[in-house]
């Protein structure tokens, strides 16, 4: 049986491993397989499963990649998150992959794609555009005709039809999985000393380097092994992190944060692994499934577009409420505009909601933990000792 | 009644304090002060803190709340963990009432905090230059200088012509030293040398946080030096810093008592929300 350890150790090995030793071995493991890269914050991994191919997250380098070509190709104030992909596909990291998807999350990831189609001619480097009007027979055509030609491009690489059925099959799975993840979601803001965030992070990380079906096993795996193993409860406060979905903060800032005495009870990490909120029907057309799930039913974020200003923020609020929390961290990538350009927005929703926050930034290789310490120690205490009066 | 305890881990010594506390009554029952001297420092925590749990009689399941401070935030076995500066505010209004700011000069850094009378942090300001304004720095030039570290706070006071060292960087402030000794500058001179240029850092710390009344308390490793308190108050005369300096015998404790009455503080407030289960 897996304990806790073993399955972190695992989780901690994948993340580690910046030459995805995993996805290519599975790739190896039989000729006709292939692998689809995917930057943050989502894509219809449905449709690459269905083609029989691997998703892969591609998360950027983390603090122990070196980067040195990666520099060359943006200017300073762009955030690190682009260098470090570049200089994983010049380093060679990425060879095994078959294409890379580019969500439309931001200008820099957008001209990402640009870079890679200039620095592989022929690769399949797309520009994976979301809908920002949710009207139905507006964003909902465009996004069913992106949605097609997105399988059109899987069948290409995949050298075979993706069938409804097989779409259907996918979003089966990856419903399951998404249950899980809600699950040892609810699980950790139940019991946050049991599930340190450090581990829940590792476990969301896994998910993007190895095959769904797999990750679910896993997540059965530590939910059950978290129930046999109680760990002591401290008198830390219950916080909700916001900002840290796209370049990642290294892991020894998740964990500085609970140090200081900070619980994560909810963030926004690999917010695809939450996406959309509600199971997709299985029933009835796929693609117009996976659309109308994408125009009805996705996870909030400030890097999705809301048309409508008092809906600004009101995720954050329903967080904090419903993960108990007693107060939220901003924490994000340095130059990251997503995040950073719709806090004051969410800062207006907490304040008006009585809520306190502290905000910070950080880069993917940032290395100082004592300042963040500090201001995430003091943010608790003034919550632990003040949080009813001023 | 409930009984709390207070660890702080520093990085020259561990300090632990056990308190029972009533409401705002308050008794200090016992306390225990370890130098770490390359020892591990986690060891060495658990040892004085069942040492101190020993001589007072009790065991770790009399204690409602174990608080640790410093860099004790990794100890499994505490309830809760309270950032320094919240701890040692707390801990020199313990020791003085009247404090309203507190200089904790430890042995890597001098911080200047601004509190309220409850103890609420309402500014503060960290010396941001290297090591020359430290308590290891100071210990240093004491074994250089052949003399016990009890000995610098009345050899400093003896001074008749001190001579300043760089406020800047340790390598030069020691540099200064070596070539004071080959002068023949006299040990006091130095000493108070080296107080007057760490007290005008610490000086320029509490003008910076706008400290204008009550008490400044010294807390920390060099709180007891009295050749730094002396020349901390000519140097709060020169900045204007209208702030009386302090210390109390027990100033090392500070942040080992605030972080048992934090505690304290944090389990009835926790009683009172009907939470006792998370500080258990």
């Amino acid at each position: 049986m897996s304990t806790v350890d073993t399955i972190i150790q695992r989780c901690q090995g994948l993340f580690d491993d910046l030459n995805f030793t995993y996805a290519r071995e599975w790739k190896d493991a039989d000729p006709e397989r292939k692998v689809i890269g995917f930057m943050p914050i989502y894509v219809p991994r449905e449709i690459i499963h269905a083609g029989n191919m691997l998703p892969l997250g591609v998360l950027g380098g983390g603090d122990q990649l070196e980067v040195i070509q990666g520099d060359a190709y943006y200017q300073s104030y762009i955030c690190r998150i682009p260098r470090s992909t570049i200089e994983l596909v010049l380093t060679g990291r990425l060879d095994f992959v078959d294409g890379m998807l580019f969500p439309s999350i931001c200008d820099v990831i957008r001209n990402l794609s640009g870079m890679l189609q200039m620095i592989k001619p022929g690769f399949y480097a797309h520009y994976y555009d979301m809908p920002q009007n949710y009207n139905k027979d507006i964003g909902g055509e465009f996004y069913v005709n992106e949605l097609q030609e997105l399988r059109k491009a899987m069948e290409k690489i995949a050298g075979h039809e993706i069938s409804d059925d097989a779409i259907r099959n996918s979003i089966a799975v990856y419903n399951e999985n998404r249950n899980l993840v809600y699950k040892l979601y609810a699980m950790r803001a139940e019991q946050p000393w049991n599930i340190p965030a450090a581990e829940a992070y590792l476990l969301m990380r896994a998910s993007m380097l190895m095959p769904v079906e797999e990750h679910s096993q896993m997540l059965v795996d530590y939910m059950g092994a978290v129930a046999e193993n109680e760990r002591p409860k401290k008198d830390n406060c219950r916080i909700v992190v916001s900002g840290m979905f796209c370049e990642q903060p290294p892991l020894n800032l998740i964990k500085s944060l609970e140090m200081s005495g900070c619980y994560v009870v909810d963030d926004d990490f690999m917010m695809i692994n939450r996406w959309p909120t509600v199971d997709i029907p299985i029933d009835g057309d796929p693609i117009a499934n996976l659309s109308h799930s994408f125009l009805n039913h996705s996870l909030k974020t400030s890097a999705t577009y809301e048309p409508e200003e008092e809906e600004k923020g009101k995720y954050l609020v329903e967080a904090v409420t419903k993960s108990a929390a007693e107060g939220v961290i901003f924490a994000a990538p340095s130059f990251c505009d997503p995040a950073l350009l719709e806090r004051p927005m969410l800062q207006d929703a907490l304040n008006a909601a009585n809520i306190p926050y502290t905000a910070f930034k950080y880069s993917e290789n940032s290395g100082q933990m004592q300042p963040i310490r500090e201001q995430a120690g003091t943010f608790a205490d003034s919550i632990k000792l003040w949080g009813d009066q001023s | 009644m409930i009984t709390t305890a207070g660890i702080d881990i520093g990085t020259g010594a561990v300090k632990v304090a056990l308190f029972k506390s009533d409401g705002d009554k308050t008794e200090w029952i016992n306390k225990r002060t370890e130098r770490i001297r390359q020892r591990d420092p986690y060891e060495l925590t658990k040892s004085a803190y069942e040492e101190v749990l020993k001589e007072s009689g009790m065991t770790p399941e009399d204690v409602h709340y174990l608080a640790t401070t410093g860099e004790g935030e990794s100890i499994t076995y505490s309830t809760g963990h309270f950032y320094s500066m919240t701890t040692h505010a707390r801990g020199a209004i313990y020791l003085d009432p009247d404090t309203r700011a507190v200089l904790d000069i430890g042995a890597l850094h001098g911080r200047a905090i601004r509190t309220d009378e409850r103890g609420k942090v309402l500014s503060y300001k960290m010396t941001s230059q290297c090591a020359s304004g430290s308590g290891q720095f100071l210990e240093n030039i004491a074994r250089y200088l052949g003399i016990s570290q009890d000995e610098v706070g009345e050899l400093s006071q003896q001074a008749d012509d001190p001579e300043i060292v760089s406020s800047i960087c340790a390598v030069l402030a020691e540099t200064d030293v070596i070539n004071m000794v080959s002068r023949g500058i006299s040990t006091s001179n130095i000493l108070k040398g080296i107080h007057l240029s760490m007290a005008g850092r610490l000086a320029k710390l509490l003008k910076s946080i706008k400290a204008t009344e009550g008490v400044v308390m010294a807390t920390g490793g060099l709180a007891l030096d009295t050749g730094l308190l002396a020349a901390l108050r000519e140097e709060m005369e020169k900045e204007k810093v209208e702030l009386e300096a302090k210390s109390s015998p027990d100033s090392i404790y500070a942040g080992a008592i605030g972080a048992a009455l934090w505690g304290a503080f944090r389990y009835q407030k926790l009683a009172e929300l009907d939470k006792l289960a998370k500080a258990s």
